[in-house]
């Protein structure tokens, strides 16, 4: 029997057929979770030797003595005056809308700047990451010019032992301390009152290792009483390699959020492309 | 048989035949054997509903044979020193070692797992699709009532199983699910503590026997139960034959359909194939329960986003939308969990088994029923079904409020308050909205959701509107076109089957007499001039 | 038709007979047979070549998913040609049959009946009281056999729900057994421990959170229980048992992942959200000489979900 479209029973099979294709693809772009991995290169770029006159000049690397240039804190000056100012206040005080941000340190600013978190859009309930508006060196400028309004915080952290790092005990300490908020494959999810814990997939070694040091928003602060150096190396290297290049052999990941996503293709895909089989093979009438 | 076969024919045995005249001597199959071959089994496509169901207890059960000869049922813990690098090192239960080994470094074993777990959501879809088909059409009264009974513990027992299959591998996600459990069978007044301290062997984590227990239950016990009861409730639908919807030709006396051989045969046995290939592809595609990345259960280590198995999900959601009310008598509590863990499927699970005697108490009718209904005829039984349907379908959802919550960016306060409340509210909305619908359909009768004919409103001079019907157009419900009557499996009809079996031939073998009076592309029956 | 048959049943023979040539129900669905037997060909021919891929990717050990579509697409190959062969080259019907009344008719049923209770009268009849404790002995063994499917399969429940394994003077030590000094932790951290020498215990983890660097008194009478700012607190949640793991910071809230309990921490673990009843127990801290936190005492109250009193 040719399929002759005239026939609404065979036209009908023909929508069926489409629209369960429509609803494969889009559940596959919906659920397949790209693990871009942005990687930012940290750039040393503008920096000189500390000398006694310029003790003002803020530190900004952990193990580094390479304090900030003035060129920095002008320019950072200005693109802080341009973009933060309207909030925070001309000298970081804060305001009714925003925190103060004197003391905060280095890493804390180089977070909520580097991942696109600041400068905010709208009021919200939590800032989300988005597509940075300045060069590296531009945040780097701004992180300069907040540092060097008062003492305190922790400097950004040094990543290079990363790739020596355990993988296994990076995974270990994340499935303890992480996993809660961010789920054990990063996916992050919901906390409460409109808070959420962000996905881990698109986060630089760096920032994982800010977010750890400095505990943004309503994350928990982990300092070096409570996980080491070697201990925050570990958990960026399993961030880094595990969650956002994960093995995937079971094929699509469905988003790394477990049952709920395989109930929904199991459900929908599988049985419901067995209900248009049986559509086919049986009588409608 | 005809006389005119010629003397060579009548000395030459055919080995199909002597072969089956060698089984009827030793196993009588001549008596019994052409009422089940002429058996007929009705073609609607929602009868095929629990054929779903069946051969994906088939495949569960052949994948899962794969599976049992490389997991290991033990608690013992062990240092994983094998290929996947973010868990070297770190301690975990045999059974989880054994369930990465088998998922990374046993060839075919991830596909296996996959299909296996695949085939288990799919199985339970199945049961929840083809039970609704069942109740809405009210396929489950007089006689079928026990058959309805052996469906809903089908029902409990495949939920039971899917949850200790799941929970097998020991990984962070499913161990949380049997801490859980452990908190719901201790949470039963009078003897909880002592079934939960029982089966675990001491309080949680207990000493590890319930890892080997899960896995007994999972692959010996409740899989001969179940396969018990479909095997029972295959032979019932058998012995009472299968109901039919009402139409031309059918009545409560006789089935319409298909031959069980060679027609329904074959399509049930594509369909064994199609379930399969899709159980197949998904396994092959769609990544299902990772638990290398998971990691092992550590009973201080949790993750988020943990929901049960979908089939389990109602559950989960009535844990979550409870208000913290616990019951304090005395020194005797009744804790939280048990309301909705235990309590709330105890209810459902007793109005499930009691319904068809409910039904029949209601409408008192108590006859035999062989003629199923169109869901529209029978509005207050659709509305409640689908009200009760709508508020399992709130439960399932509302154990998804983190991710639900994640995904729309709105506060999971204010999700978990909306399921609170539209729990309730949903099923009555839909069933009054379901009633109101079937007695609109009930209205339109045979054309609904067909195109019906146009309808020409003609003005005449004189000023007056008629109305006429406009000719029916190609694709219009031709309710005056004749269905075919169904025709009888006599001994006749049997003979002049075998008989064309031999006559039809395809077109390109019609000899050239018979393909002049037949066109091209239109097989028929010759009639042969037999001597 | 042959004669013989003409002749055996003149009217329904010959009614079939003369429809056989044109009467749809005994010709196949399809107008066109050998297209659809082409069909079926090229699909099992499409099959082989798909199991014969599977066979070949098992042998160089190819990835699951190649293992899987092959098999998937040799599973399709067979379903669609079966279901196309019994639907559209078989007679297409409808075929009927005869429904027979479920329940024997009144002979049978009587016959039966004589059978079962009547005879069965000759053993019963007129000895009820044996009867009576033939249903007794039944219901005592099946009661009594339930002993051994039960109560042998572990121990009764004990004081272990009632307490942990935290005592007065415990040294509080993280998931490696390393102890906390007061100064370890900054504010706004937390992280998971247990009493010395039961590192992993599930009934005594605890969750350390410092929420400040001054003594919080979260309930009267705990005006010692949080030394310099430390709450500690039973991870396991008092709803239905899973480590609570999520620590808010800022709303100074802990979450339980499972279903949503929402614990303040500074007022005692008190829930304000979700389906949990009762707050989480709190541990009495204390800082002892050498500045490492040890407990007070065990948990003023049983940890975790609720149970019936035994």
């Amino acid at each position: 029997m040719t399929l002759n479209l005239k026939k609404s029973r065979s036209r009908s099979l023909v929508f069926y057929v489409i629209f369960v294709f429509i609803c494969v693809i889009a559940g596959i772009a919906l659920f397949w979770s790209s693990s871009e991995n942005t990687t930012e290169v940290a750039s040393f770029s503008g920096f000189k030797t500390v000398t006694k006159t310029d003790s003002r000049l803020p530190l900004l690397y952990q193990g580094s003595n390479k304090r900030a240039t003035p060129q920095m804190l002008s320019e950072g000056k200005i693109l802080f005056d341009e973009n933060c100012s309207s909030c925070h206040g001309l000298n970081a005080t804060g305001s009714s809308r925003a925190p103060n941000l004197v003391g905060l340190g280095p890493a804390t600013i180089d977070f909520w700047v580097s991942t696109g978190r600041m400068p905010l859009a709208a009021p919200t309930v939590q800032p989300v990451r988005k597509p940075v508006k300045f060069t590296r060196q531009q945040v780097l400028d701004i992180v300069a010019y907040v540092s060097s309004l008062g003492p305190g915080g922790s400097l950004i952290p040094n990543i290079s032992g990363v790739n020596n790092a355990n993988i296994s005990e990076g995974q270990s300490l994340f499935a303890l301390n992480c996993a809660g908020c961010h789920t054990v494959t990063g996916a992050g999810d919901a906390l409460a009152y409109g808070a959420f814990a962000p996905s881990l997939h698109y986060a630089t070694p760096e920032q994982v290792a800010e977010a750890i040091r400095t505990g943004p928003a309503n994350m928990p602060r982990f300092n070096s009483g409570n996980l080491s150096q070697s201990q925050v190396d570990a958990i960026v290297k399993y961030v880094t390699q595990g969650i956002q290049r994960p093995d995937n052999a079971g094929g699509f990941s469905l988003g790394g959020i477990g049952p709920v996503a395989e109930g929904f293709i199991g459900l929908l895909i599988g049985v419901g492309l067995l209900m248009l089989a049986a559509f086919w093979i049986g009588d409608r009438a | 048989m005809s006389q005119s076969s010629s003397a060579t024919q009548r000395q030459k045995k055919d080995p199909l035949e002597s072969a089956l005249k060698w089984v009827d001597e030793r196993l009588s199959v001549g008596k019994g054997g052409r009422n089940l071959l002429d058996k007929i089994f009705p073609d609607h496509w929602s009868f095929m509903l629990g054929e779903i169901a069946l051969y994906s207890f088939v495949i569960l059960v052949l994948t899962g044979i794969f599976l049992t000869l490389y997991y290991v049922p033990s608690a013992a813990e062990v240092t994983y020193h094998g290929s996947y690098a973010p868990l070297y090192g770190q301690k975990m239960s045999v059974a989880y070692l054994s369930s990465i080994n088998l998922s990374l470094d046993v060839r075919f074993g991830l596909l296996m797992r996959q299909m296996h777990h695949w085939a288990a959501d799919i199985f339970l879809g199945a049961i929840a699709v083809h039970m609704a088909r069942i109740f809405f059409t009210g396929a489950f009264r007089k006689p079928r009532e026990l058959n309805w009974i052996i469906g809903v513990t089908l029902l409990i027992l495949s939920i039971s199983n899917g949850f200790l299959g799941y929970s097998l591998p020991d990984d962070l996600i499913s161990g949380t699910g049997i801490r859980i459990m452990f908190s719901i069978v201790e949470s039963i007044p009078f003897v909880g503590t002592y079934l939960a301290f029982w089966l675990f062997g001491g309080n949680y984590p207990g000493n590890g026997i319930i890892i080997p227990r899960m896995f007994v239950l999972h692959v010996l016990i409740l899989p001969a139960i179940i396969a018990a009861l479909i095997g029972a409730h295959l032979a019932l639908l058998v012995h009472h034959k299968h109901t039919q919807f009402p139409g031309p030709g059918k009545t409560e006396k006789n089935v319409v359909g298909s031959p069980f051989w060679p027609n329904f045969f074959f399509k049930t046995n594509g369909f064994l194939f199609l379930t399969a290939a899709v159980i197949a592809a998904l396994g092959a595609l769609a990544q299902i329960n990772p638990i290398w990345l998971y990691g092992p259960y550590v009973p201080y280590k949790v993750s988020y986003a943990v929901q049960p198995d979908w089939y389990m999900g109602w559950l989960d959601g009535a844990l979550r939308i409870m208000p913290a009310w616990e019951l304090q008598i005395g020194r005797f509590m009744i804790p939280n969990q048990f309301f909705p863990a235990v309590l709330l499927p105890g209810i459902c699970f007793t109005i499930f088994f009691a319904w068809p005697f409910i039904e029949a108490w209601y409408t008192k009718d108590h006859s035999e029923h062989h003629l199923l209904d169109f869901p529209r005829y029978r509005p207050k039984r659709t509305a409640v079904g689908a009200g009760g349907l709508s508020f399992f379908f709130m439960l399932f959802f509302a154990s998804s409020t983190d991710v639900m919550a994640n995904y729309l960016q709105i506060s999971l306060n204010i999700v978990l308050w909306f399921f609170r409340i539209a729990t309730y509210i949903v099923p009555f909305v839909v069933g009054i909205i379901t009633y109101i619908v079937c007695k609109e359909l009930q209205k339109t009768g045979e054309m609904a959701g067909k195109r019906k004919r146009f309808t020409l409103v003609l003005r005449s001079a004189e000023g007056g509107y008629s109305t006429v019907y406009a000719e029916a157009r190609p694709g219009d419900k031709d309710v005056f076109a004749k269905e075919p009557e169904p025709v009888e499996l006599t001994e006749e009809v049997n003979e002049l089957l075998s008989e064309q079996a031999e006559l039809i031939t395809t077109a390109s073998e019609l000899p050239e007499v018979v393909k002049e009076t037949f066109p091209k592309g239109q097989s028929g029956v010759k009639t042969v001039a037999r001597d | 038709m042959t004669q013989d048959q003409n002749q055996k049943e003149p009217s329904k023979t010959l009614k079939l007979a003369d429809d056989l040539k044109s009467d749809a129900r005994f010709l196949p669905l399809a107008k066109n047979p050998k297209l659809i037997e082409n069909l079926i060909a090229l699909l099992f021919i499409l099959g082989i070549l798909c199991f014969a891929a599977l066979g070949a990717a098992y042998w160089v050990n190819a990835n699951t998913q190649v293992l899987g579509l092959t098999l998937a697409g040799g599973f399709a190959c067979m379903g669609v040609s079966f279901v196309l062969w019994g639907r559209y080259l078989l007679p297409k019907g409808p075929f009927s049959e005869e429904r027979h009344p479920i329940a024997s008719n009144t002979q049978e049923f009587e016959a039966f009946k004589d059978s079962f209770i009547g005879r069965g009268k000759l053993a019963f009849g007129r000895r009820k009281f044996l009867v009576k404790l033939l249903g007794a002995i039944s219901g005592v063994f099946g009661i009594v056999a339930t002993f051994p499917l039960l109560r042998s399969l572990g121990p009764n429940p004990d004081a272990s729900l009632f307490r942990t394994e935290w005592r007065k003077g415990s040294l509080v030590v993280t998931f490696e057994g390393r102890p906390v000094k007061v100064d370890d932790i900054d504010v706004g951290g937390f992280l998971t421990v247990f009493p010395e020498g039961h590192v992993g215990s599930f009934v005594s983890q605890t969750l350390l959170i410092r929420a400040s660097t001054q003594p919080i008194v979260t309930r009267p009478g705990r005006e010692t229980w949080a030394p310099a700012g430390y709450l500690a607190y039973s991870k396991v949640c008092t709803h239905a048992g899973c480590p609570i793991s999520l620590y808010q910071q800022q709303f100074e809230q802990l979450l339980c992942p499972c279903h949503q309990s929402m614990f303040n921490i500074l007022d005692g673990a008190e829930p304000v959200f979700g389906p949990a009843p009762r707050p989480l127990p709190q541990l009495p801290l204390y800082i002892d000489d050498q500045g490492y936190l040890r407990a007070q005492s065990d948990y003023n109250e049983p940890i975790g979900p609720g149970f019936w009193d035994f």
